[in-house]
């Protein structure tokens, strides 16, 4: 299995969707996109061997990668929905504040601005109790961490992605829907992932501030100039929330997740299924 | 002139003593139904030309006359007609006159080699001649642009068979080339043409004829499509063709031009009874066969029963032109064990509008409208769990799949109910059958989908349930399969050993094969691209797993290095030494536990045989 896969616990979610239970996820015969993304769903500079299934979580994010030659793509929805599937009968509980998440790039990149800046636009904006969740890696970066500790917010991570199937933590995922539930709205400076998901798990969604731009970011596919121009109704302080819900129910796939047994299938686990059993 | 061996046949001249028309491919039994209906008793009627023999059965209640340029054709009818006539269009005697002629066959085989030849024009002025005023007309004519024509692997213009002493094509003004030009010729010779029908799958065999109006009209009835697509496959199966004959009459349909590609026509003509007069003396209605069917069927190809369509007040409805077909149907199927078995009253009643199943959900794929398949795959399985009793399905609905069920909006509804199944069925399994045929047609079809290549027919199948928002799994789609066997070996009249080797050959079905039925060079071309695709992705992920493999060796080889290094370490001995008194006891537990379960064994074992010496 592509270690791309293992990242943010998504291999470990379909698993235990699929009914494999909660152990060590078998091998995904494909590459699952592994984060809202606006080129073919794969993260560019990852090798991948060619032809093998891009496992994708969009229908708009399929006709791209079609269009610039990627083959064997399919749509099965985001990891997050099938997690949302699994957890739609749990207790909800009251929600408050807000939750934000400055952008991060990867452990690769460096962002580039001024989150004192950021922090100001924060305390102006939101109404109520904020807290901001760091990517593990500034969180782990004490002075930024203590900048966001240092105005007022809670400070947490949702844990480490993982590396090389190393120290994934299977558990991200459920810890990132746990705390979005607790909030009534989801920020960020960018468009990213986070937001479909505070969504999709009902947070009122909001986008503003400076949007960092990474060291090196790859141009190839428009950036946040792009984005912006493509997703106008997801950027502001208020957002339309129907407009949202709508546009989230797309890029997540919620309507392409397929019940265990068609997953099984599409992941390469029929067989190992048979056998398990 | 009549010979003394064979009174009943007449050779005026013009015979061909040792040619035979009759071919063991050939066929037109729609024909033969039509004929039984425009033909009243007693009337006076003339074959001209070779015909199918079901349509001397069907005709048993009118006075015959054959024109046959062969002699053996002639002596192999000559017991069941009223009179043969062997020769060319010149044997037939001047002045005589007939309610009906027939030229099932076209104008080109009423011509011998012997004699001066007449060509399309005259050959038509003589049979017309034939027809009395008031009488009818069923001409044939083959259509050098038909779908037969566009699918053929050898090139109509080098014709080198026995038939071939001239090729008759395109290229010759003085025959008609299409529908058109076919009703100015019958006009100019004093016909006026009538209903007219696109004659399908090949020139040589008709297994269905349909109304060339009703097909530029309906492009996308449900009907038309799954008959045209029956027709194409069974009448080309095991024949090597350039492209799916299927697809194209289809996609013809589709485009209003099912007609215009019929590999042939047939057209029912007027003979007035005053030319002069034509128009005023016959009404529209009557002329243009007002009353006739929409379509005549027959499904399943060659040696099935033909069923009409016949349009009413109340829409299209099944017709069944032979009634006494049924009492002998009854009895077999209700007697037999099989999966399936033919209804003997069926298809009877309307036949349900809507577009066919299997066109909504190939376009679907095609243009991966996911939200599109999901709405058709649930409505299916809402519709099929509607109607269950106890979870299972019984009669046509259970048996019927994508080619035989027909939607319009959210109504789904079976097409043909003729076979119906002999024992209810699960939901699931039903639903599963219809999708795993699917599954087959889309992917040995080279159709262009929505899912990955890695997915077999049994994973799609899967998958299209899991579209259908259904959680069925491969043990699901086993029994699926068994039952398409049973159902397939019943429909077919196959033995137990059939149905073994049907079932064996359908669970050998792979996503690289071409499909059943005609060898299409498109198709084993894109069978042949599919399976290099596989290769090269196959190839690629080896290399892939060998690079993986190589990175993790080396990191194996890494942490070795480390665990080698620790374990010769000071503080790696002095803990080991420090562990070592619990290591001890540990091994000495397990030994003594050993020795427990080996005791205890024994006196279990040892007390049965007290109890017996007891």
């Amino acid at each position: 299995m592509h270690h791309a896969n293992h990242f943010y616990g998504h291999a470990h979610v379909l698993a235990r969707y699929a009914g494999l239970g909660d152990g060590h996820p078998p091998r995904i015969n494909g590459y699952v996109q592994h984060g809202w993304n606006i080129g073919d769903g794969l993260a560019p500079g990852h090798p991948y061997a060619e032809r093998t299934p891009s496992l994708l979580w969009s229908e708009q994010t399929r006709r791209r990668a079609w269009s610039v030659g990627r083959r064997n793509v399919t749509v099965i929805g985001a990891p997050f929905v099938y997690l949302l599937a699994m957890q739609a009968d749990e207790p909800q509980p009251e929600r408050a504040g807000t939750i934000w998440y400055p952008f991060h790039g990867w452990e690769g990149q460096h962002v580039k601005g001024d989150h004192k800046e950021l922090i100001a636009r924060i305390r102006d904006t939101e109404p109520g109790p904020v807290t901001v969740c760091l990517y593990w890696h500034e969180h782990r970066m004490r002075r930024v961490r203590r900048l966001y500790e240092n105005a007022g917010f809670r400070v947490i991570c949702h844990g480490y992605r993982g590396h090389w199937w190393k120290d994934t933590d299977p558990e991200f995922l459920d810890r990132q829907l746990a705390e979005l539930r607790r909030h009534a709205r989801v920020a960020s400076n960018r468009l990213t992932s986070a937001i479909f998901y505070g969504i999709a798990a009902g947070c009122e969604p909001a986008v503003y501030g400076d949007p960092m731009v990474l060291a090196n970011e790859d141009p190839t596919f428009g950036g946040t100039a792009r984005i912006r121009r493509q997703w106008p109704e997801l950027h502001g302080e208020q957002v339309h929330l129907p407009t949202a819900v709508e546009i989230a129910r797309a890029e997540l796939g919620t309507d392409h997740r397929y019940p265990p047994a068609a997953l099984r299938e599409l992941l390469g686990w029929a067989h190992l299924q048979e056998e398990t059993t | 002139m009549t010979t003394e061996t064979a009174p009943a046949v007449a050779l005026p001249g013009g015979e061909m003593l040792s040619w035979s028309d009759q071919r063991g491919e050939a066929g037109n039994d729609p024909l033969a139904a039509l004929a039984a209906r425009l033909v009243p008793a007693g009337a006076r009627v003339l074959l001209a030309g070779p015909h199918d023999p079901a349509l001397l059965d069907a005709l048993t209640h009118a006075r015959i006359t054959c024109l046959l340029r062969g002699y053996p054709d002639a002596a192999a009818v000559a017991g069941r007609v009223d009179r043969v006539l062997v020769a060319g269009p010149h044997g037939l005697p001047p002045g005589e006159e007939y309610d009906v002629v027939i030229a099932g066959g076209g104008l080109d085989a009423v011509e011998s080699v012997e004699g001066a030849r007449l060509g399309w024009d005259a050959a038509l002025a003589r049979l017309v001649a034939a027809v009395r005023p008031g009488g009818q007309l069923l001409l044939r004519l083959d259509n050098p642009l038909g779908v037969h024509r566009l699918v053929a692997a050898a090139s109509w213009y080098a014709g080198r068979d026995d038939a071939e002493w001239t090729v008759g094509g395109v290229l010759d003004a003085h025959r008609p080339a299409n529908l058109d030009q076919l009703r100015v010729r019958l006009a100019a010779a004093g016909m006026r043409a009538g209903a007219s029908y696109a004659a399908y799958p090949r020139p040589d065999l008709t297994t269905a004829l349909l109304a060339t109006d009703q097909l530029a009209r309906r492009t996308s009835s449900g009907l038309f499509d799954a008959v045209l697509h029956d027709a194409c496959t069974s009448g080309f199966g095991g024949r090597f063709v350039l492209a799916d004959p299927a697809r194209l009459a289809v996609d013809a349909l589709h485009a209003g031009r099912a007609a215009e590609l019929a590999p042939s026509w047939l057209v029912v003509a007027h003979r007035a009874v005053d030319p002069l007069t034509t128009d005023e003396r016959y009404g529209t209605a009557a002329v243009d066969g007002d009353g006739l069917p929409v379509a005549l069927v027959q499904a399943g190809g060659p040696g099935n029963t033909v069923v009409e369509v016949v349009d009413g007040p109340q829409g299209w409805s099944w017709h069944r032109p032979d009634p006494g077909d049924r009492t002998e149907a009854a009895a077999a199927p209700y007697a037999s064990r099989e999966a399936a078995f033919r209804d003997p009253a069926a298809p009877d009643g309307p036949v349900p509008d809507g577009r066919l199943l299997r066109s909504l959900l190939l376009d679907g794929c095609l243009r991966r409208d996911t939200t599109l398949l999901r709405r058709l795959l649930r409505g299916y399985a809402d519709w099929l769990a509607d109607q269950a009793g106890d979870g299972r399905l019984t009669g046509a609905v259970a048996l019927a799949g994508a080619d035989n069920l027909v939607v319009a909006g959210d109504r789904f509804a079976v097409l043909d109910p003729t076979w119906r199944a002999n024992a209810p069925l699960p939901v699931d399994v039903v639903l599963a059958r219809t999708l795993w045929r699917f599954s087959a047609e889309l992917l040995t079809g080279g159709y262009a989908h929505p899912w990955t290549s890695t997915l077999d027919v049994a994973g799609l199948t899967v998958v299209l349930g899991g579209v259908a928002g259904r959680d069925f799994d491969r043990a699901v789609v086993d029994a699926a399969v068994e039952t398409e066997a049973a159902v397939g070996a019943a429909v077919r009249g196959l033995d137990a050993d059939g149905r073994v080797g049907l079932d064996t050959e359908l669970r050998a079905v792979t996503p690289t094969d071409p499909p059943p039925g005609p060898g299409s060079y498109q198709q084993l071309r894109e069978a042949w691209l599919r399976q290099r695709e596989e290769n090269t992705r196959l190839t690629a992920l080896l290399k892939w797993t060998e690079d993986l493999l190589t990175s993790r060796e080396r990191a194996l080889r890494r942490s070795e290095a480390a665990v080698n290094l620790l374990s010769g370490s000071l503080s790696y001995k002095v803990g080991r030494l420090a562990i070592t008194p619990a290591r001890l006891a540990k091994r000495g537990a397990r030994a003594a536990k050993r020795r427990a379960v080996a005791a205890i064994a024994q006196k279990q074992q040892d007390r049965p045989d007290k109890q017996e010496q007891q």
